[in-house]
């Protein structure tokens, strides 16, 4: 199970005079995720989603509160942590000069699969995506849909139990964002955790448990699409979101 | 399973060898060495060698005696006579290298100091010497005095063993700064691309998500860079090897020079590659791992190129010893053992203090830049 609790970021900006300001990228975030759930982190941008997920990655430090992960903590379990979570943004680079076949027996080895199983677990991932014909091409060569597929196989090859995808699908065709949706649904049915950011509330509402909305770094609502819809009365959650901006609601 | 020091190194290796610039870096780098020897030895050859017809035309203001005629012949000067200001027209048009004027018995040497009139002043020199010689021979046997007892009534002998040949001490010394000058720029790209470059790329967000410990990464990338440094170095010194050989065949400058290294020389010389390659790896992934980008690593690495090799110069200049103190120098302590290693005088013990001196200081190094590398402070600094 993951829980994220009372977490706050505090990043320093440049003003137009030149002065530093402290400023809240995220503040008071608490979220628990369980086994086989999928939640959505919806907002718009520069409403907190990357600067939290990095954190639940453990990409950056939050500046209080504490994120866990069955039990475990960053602070005294990172590498036991990281073996157990994949994470991938719409933002991460792959080593182009590898071939994908090179790159994930690379991260099966950092990963520490077992040497035994890392042909057989390359071939089962390439498969599902669908990978074989590019398998062994250079990274640098193929498009950006197989590229992203990489991507994914890359996070999928040591079976975690929590996936944090950030924006994961922008940029990417009709065809090779429905294969990171089936992908994400798939986990799920494997009792997988997924921490899901997009700003299309559509796709959210497709995939998504429940939903956490971000706003200006704080959550104004998390529950499920429908308890969302019902509460605004509205029929999607594009709606919604904006009824709960303009409400002003900010749920703690 | 294999260690994640192991598999970070191993990721780099291959991604250096598979990237064009890091391996020109590292291999065609070495290859300026024999360009430099070669050149280096070909103008000395030519300052030690002037062919005589440049600067054997020798300008006077007064008919010579016969005798002077045959000395003049003797020291293959090609003389011209003319009056004093044409002489002094012909010498400011370069037409003849010197010119001698004569009043009364004072003969006054006139030229412009440079290289050619310094070598014709020692060819008038050597005439008029022998003229003054001629004449103080011819006046004491006339005055029935044997002139051998006025004239040689000290004797002057010179028991000065002939040290290494100036020429062959020089260049090879500096061969192996050259050797110094290719390990330090071929390491300073790898280390910005291992860092900077992975930075900029935006895989290093990638693996800093693998479960690595900052240790392993940072050990991983030095390792490498001191890999392609050593790579570097020994092509380094094997080219220089070579071209010391090929030079020692064209160039008259290394006859009767010694310039083989024994076994247990080139053996010395290969530690000190490889000591020197380690200490510059790690300053460059220190220097490149705290920069922004690409770009700044590259700014911020340029003086190290300088730094490194301005120790080194110093000493060649007020020609310093080695000892145990400046054993323990960095950068200076290379150079200095470099040349014990040419002049085949080498101190185990100021080579072990040379070791232990780069120890310390990549010890201390990288627990710095490890305990500073975290990933907020890699990733999002800017």
């Amino acid at each position: 199970m993951l829980k994220v609790k009372q977490v706050d970021k505090k990043f320093i900006r440049i003003t137009k005079n030149g002065k530093k300001e402290e400023f809240y990228a995220d503040k008071n975030i608490n979220i628990e995720a369980k086994p086989g759930e999928i939640i959505g982190i919806l907002g718009p941008n520069g409403a907190g989603k990357t600067t939290l997920l990095r954190i639940i990655a453990g990409i950056l430090e939050p500046t209080n509160g504490t994120v866990e992960f069955d039990g475990l903590n960053y602070k005294e379990n990172e590498i036991e942590i990281k073996k157990n979570i994949a994470y991938l943004s719409g933002n991460t680079k792959i080593y182009n000069s590898l071939s994908p076949y090179e790159l994930l027996k690379m991260c099966c080895e950092f990963y520490q699969v077992n040497e035994n199983e890392i042909e057989n677990r390359i071939k089962e991932v390439a498969k599902v995506l669908e990978m074989e014909k590019f398998l062994y091409n250079k990274i640098e060569k193929l498009s950006t849909g197989q590229t992203q597929r990489v991507n994914i196989a890359r996070c999928l090859v040591h079976n975690p139990n929590y996936y944090i995808f950030d924006e994961a699908t922008s940029g990417l065709d009709i065809i090779s964002s429905q294969i990171i949706l089936d992908f994400i649904k798939q986990e799920k049915q494997k009792g997988k955790t997924i921490l899901y950011s997009t700003h299309y509330m559509e796709e959210a509402e497709n995939i998504c448990d429940k939903v956490v909305m971000i706003n200006k770094g704080k959550i104004i609502k998390q529950a499920t699409a429908e308890e969302i819809k019902k509460e605004t009365k509205t029929t999607n959650l594009r709606d919604a979101f904006f009824s709960l901006i303009g409400s002003g609601t900010d749920e703690k | 399973m294999k260690s994640n020091l192991y598999l970070v190194f191993k990721k780099e290796i291959r991604e250096m060898f598979r990237d064009k610039k890091s391996l020109a870096m590292m291999l065609i780098i070495p290859f300026m060495i024999p360009l430099l020897v070669l050149g280096m030895s070909a103008l000395f050859e030519t300052q030690m060698h002037k062919d005589i017809s440049q600067y054997n035309t020798i300008g006077i203001n007064y008919e010579p005696t016969q005798i002077e005629k045959e000395i003049i012949e003797k020291y293959n000067i090609n003389y011209v006579y003319d009056t004093k200001e044409q002489l002094e027209k012909k010498y400011k048009n370069n037409e003849i290298n010197l010119y001698i004027t004569k009043e009364n018995n004072n003969y006054t040497i006139n030229g412009v100091d440079n290289e050619i009139t310094t070598l014709s002043a020692a060819l008038a020199q050597n005439y008029l010497t022998t003229y003054k010689q001629y004449l103080q021979t011819e006046y004491l046997t006339n005055n029935q005095i044997n002139s051998s007892d006025v004239i040689n009534i000290i004797t002057i002998n010179q028991n000065i063993t002939q040290e290494q040949n100036f020429f062959v001490n020089y260049m090879t010394v500096y061969a192996f700064l050259f050797i110094m000058m290719a390990i330090t720029v071929s390491s300073t790209y790898p280390a910005t691309d291992t860092t900077a470059g992975e930075k900029e790329r935006g895989t290093l967000e990638t693996l800093l998500t693998f479960p690595i410990k900052s240790k392993d990464i940072i050990i991983g990338k030095f390792l490498s860079v001191t890999i392609s440094s050593i790579i570097t170095g020994l092509i380094s010194l094997i080219l220089t090897i070579i071209s010391l050989f090929i030079a020692k065949d064209m160039f008259s400058i290394y006859e009767d020079a010694n310039i083989i290294l024994s076994t247990s020389s080139i053996i010395y010389a290969i530690i000190t590659i490889i000591a020197y390659s380690f200490l510059i790896s790690g300053l460059c992934i220190a220097i490149a791992s705290k920069s922004k980008s690409f770009k700044e690593a590259q700014s911020a690495l340029t003086p190290l190129t300088f730094i490194s090799l301005f120790p080194s110069l110093i000493a060649f200049m007020v020609n310093l010893d080695t000892n145990i103190i400046y054993a323990l120098i960095p950068f200076l302590n290379y150079t200095m053992i470099f040349s014990d290693i040419v002049n085949e005088n080498i101190s185990i013990l100021n080579i072990a203090l040379m070791l232990l001196s780069t120890i310390t200081i990549i010890i201390v190094v990288l627990k710095i830049i490890i305990k500073q590398y975290k990933s907020e402070t890699v990733l999002f600094s800017n």
